[in-house]
């Protein structure tokens, strides 16, 4: 008893006793999930950070020696297939979601003028988002077979004309149709979020503009166009994040050929890592990949902040 | 404030630590599992006659296509040794291979018997995760096996992998589109496709396998044929030879020729087989595996309208067929390896043999190939007599596996984008097959060759 009284000492009887209350919780409630996550996803993720630093190779699994910055070394000053699928990433990036936004932004001004059919239409539009990836994958590659696709018989009863065209293998025709695969896959979403946009603004600049003789390109440009700046930039954001992680149709389509002319950073990580069996390289490349799908996320969230409307929009 | 209850700080902490502890050892439990720990085997009194009464042998099995269907004969093994076969995992072979990859490498192999190719088990072997077969197997139960299939399961001396059936490429030909007679040699070969091509319009001379494994093994055989090696003797590419340039530039020049598909890059086995069906192919090395497929007429319109031949030779005087076989190892990790033998040897007798030569697959065991050419005399299929003779034929003297290593896969995927670069010129062949070696030399350096 004496030692208790001793270790407690006169300074920590002075300290406030702990309350549990209402405010602790949902932290109470959460911690569990918190320590799943943080296994889940923060362990494999720290993990594979460090086998990016390390030889790890499946063929010789037995030997993990530290080396350091190595394998980014590597890949960063040595591979040129790295910064080419990287380049091609950044450019499949660029195209598909600009086209995508493109084609989007005048679907969603369509679908939010229609008077009649508007929930089918949101159905039928809606349609390709429902197909697994990889189907969308096995779908066109079909389409753009040389000698059974869809394309090129279309190509052949319209011109006559029986040369083969071999879509999924020249250059840039290869790239092109995977990017169409892409952009048909996900317009949709861009159609729902930029039609949510266009459908919660308020009707009364409208009506003003009306009264002042704007023209309807004017209205657009001028009004609708800035006012859903910030649905614009998240769509983008989330598009861009999808699109940097790019790999099922791209994989069924070419799997990243023939001869790397449509390897994008995933399909070359696949590559690397499972079929090349080296991991570690996969691994760095990987984080890499992820640095650039930071930048690009980056890059649209600052926009979503500097282009939130405010009533100080001069009209 | 009548909501708050009082709870020290201690009695908080006590609640969130049990409960973060219990989940960590949760996660733990399932994420890092102990390794190579084959399952307890649960004890039963023995019964007399049989030896593995009440012990349970775990499995990693191959699926599809017809590989199943040698699982018939379990039950008669199960009734016979008291023992019960449970399937850990079924899948094809590239899902079995990735999943046996990462069970060594991660020490989580809980099974006594695997599937096994020759093309993989270096791998395997070089993983410390599998157990010589050569104090379970004695001369006698060998006796039997084609020596070159045997053979092609053997490394550093010792027997891992027991043969259950094999394939090797085989020159298919259309009779109907002006060809005199099977290609001799490989210059044959490309001048009969070109001719194909002029002669019969719709139709392409030839075609390949075009990416990944696929490719690079159509290469090694034509490579080998021609007088050439995938790697010396110290393990080192010795592809980018005279005979390696020819090789590929062939493939090249029919391929600029137009007397292949233009898609054939991004062709792998299906792909291949449905333009053959189709009859828009001349002619083509393809495995034995399909014949059935191709000789049917409700799926193949060249049906009745084909032969096969051995393979072309090259400069190299050999008929090289690239060949592997399908098989069983047993794991190191197996508490239980006398009945993991006893498994595999009933899966690879004469009578599994006989079962899967029924179904048209290529067996192991010289026996059964003896017994089954004297039954296909009598066969109202054509080719069935010649198609077996031919195929023991090329076990015996044209099987060629690729080199029997745990870098092959890494090697391929270093190599085949190179030859898909050549053949649709986007570089020359020497250039392109001399930075592969570049490549690989650094690769297999690496690997501590």
């Amino acid at each position: 008893m004496t030692t208790q009284s001793v270790a407690v000492g006169p300074s920590r009887r002075k300290r406030k006793r702990f309350q549990f209350t209402d405010r602790h919780l949902p932290l109470l409630l959460l911690f569990p999930s918190v320590v799943i996550i943080v296994l889940v996803i923060g362990f494999p993720m720290l993990y594979s950070l460090y086998i990016s630093f390390t030889n790890f190779n499946l063929t010789n699994p037995k030997v993990i020696e530290f080396i350091g910055f190595q394998n980014y070394i590597t890949l960063l000053t040595r591979d040129s297939q790295f910064w080419k699928a990287f380049g091609r990433t950044v450019l499949f990036i660029t195209l598909a979601v600009n086209i995508e936004l493109i084609l989007g932004l005048g679907i969603a001004q369509m679908m939010a003028r229609l008077a009649r059919g508007k929930g089918l239409a949101r159905t039928l539009m809606m349609m390709p988002m429902m197909f697994a990836p990889i189907l969308v994958g096995f779908q066109f590659k079909w389409f753009f077979d040389a000698q059974l696709g869809l394309v090129n018989n279309i190509l052949y009863s319209i011109t006559g004309q029986s040369q083969l065209i071999p879509w999924l293998i020249k250059v840039p025709l290869g790239f092109i149709s995977i990017l169409v695969a892409e952009i048909w896959m996900s317009t949709p979403f861009m159609v729902i979020i930029l039609e949510a946009g266009i459908l919660s603004l308020p009707t009364e600049p409208f009506e003003a503009a009306e009264v002042d003789g704007a023209s309807g390109w004017q209205k657009f440009r001028l009004l609708t166009l800035p006012m859903i700046m910030p649905f614009i930039y998240t769509a983008m954001a989330i598009r861009s994040l999808d699109l940097a992680r790019a790999f099922d149709v791209v994989s069924i389509m070419t799997g990243g050929g023939p001869a790397n002319r449509t390897e994008l950073i995933w399909t070359y990580v696949n590559r690397l890592a499972f079929n090349g069996k080296e991991f570690a390289l996969g691994a760095a490349m990987s984080f890499i990949a992820v640095i650039l799908s930071l930048v690009f996320t980056y890059m649209f969230f600052n926009n979503v902040l500097k282009s939130r409307w405010t009533e100080e929009v001069e009209l | 404030m009548s909501a708050q209850k009082r709870v020290s700080r201690r009695d908080f902490l006590k609640v969130v630590s049990l409960t973060g502890g219990a989940a960590v050892l949760t996660a733990c439990a399932t994420a890092t599992p102990e390794p190579t720990e084959a399952p307890a085997v649960p004890t039963a009194p023995a019964v007399v006659g049989k030896p593995f009464d009440g012990k349970t042998l775990r499995m990693h099995a191959i699926s599809g296509a017809n590989y199943d269907e040698l699982y018939k004969l379990i039950p008669a093994w199960e009734e016979e040794t008291g023992a019960k076969v449970e399937m850990v995992f079924k899948g094809n072979g590239f899902e079995t291979d990735k999943r046996l990859v990462q069970d060594f490498a991660a020490g989580t192999v809980d099974y006594d018997v695997a599937w096994d190719h020759s093309s993989f088990f270096s791998q395997y072997v070089k993983a410390d995760g599998l157990e010589p077969l050569d104090a379970y197997f004695s001369t006698e139960d060998l006796a039997d096996f084609i020596p070159g299939i045997l053979n092609a399961g053997k490394r550093d001396g010792k027997l891992w992998v027991m043969p259950r059936h094999f394939d090797i490429s085989c020159m298919h030909y259309r009779t109907d589109v002006g060809l005199a007679g099977p290609p001799e040699t490989w210059d044959d070969f490309k001048a009969g496709a070109l001719k194909v091509t002029q002669d019969n319009p719709g139709v392409f001379g030839t075609q390949f396998a075009g990416k990944e494994e696929a490719l690079t093994g159509r290469f090694y055989e034509v490579l080998l044929a021609e007088g050439g090696q995938l790697l010396d003797d110290s393990f080192m590419p010795a592809f980018n030879s005279p005979a390696g340039v020819k090789a590929i530039s062939m493939f090249s020049e029919l391929y600029s020729a137009g007397a292949m598909p233009p898609d054939m890059t991004n062709f792998l086995w299906e792909d291949v087989a449905n333009q053959w069906v189709n009859g828009l192919i001349g002619m083509y090395t393809e495995w034995y595996g399909w014949y059935s497929y191709f000789q049917d007429p409700a799926s193949s319109k060249v049906a009745g309208k084909f032969d096969i031949a051995r393979q072309p030779m090259g400069d190299g005087n050999i008929h090289s067929g690239w060949a592997g076989h399908h098989g069983f190892s047993i794991t190191k990790a197996s508490k239980e390896k006398e009945m993991a033998a006893s498994l595999i040897k009933h899966l690879t007798s004469v009578e599994g043999n006989q079962l899967e030569a029924k179904l048209g697959i290529l067996i192991s065991r010289q026996s059964v190939w003896d017994q089954i050419i004297k039954e296909a005399e009598t066969s109202t299929d054509p080719l069935a007599k010649k198609r077996l003779e031919l195929a023991v034929l090329q076990a015996q003297e044209d099987f060629r596996t690729p080199p029997l290593i745990a870098e092959w896969l890494p090697l391929s995927n270093i190599l085949y984008p190179i030859l898909q670069q050549v053949i649709l010129g986007d570089t020359e062949p020497q250039a392109g097959l001399d930075e592969a070696a570049t490549k690989v030399e650094e690769m297999m350096k690496g690997a501590g060759y």
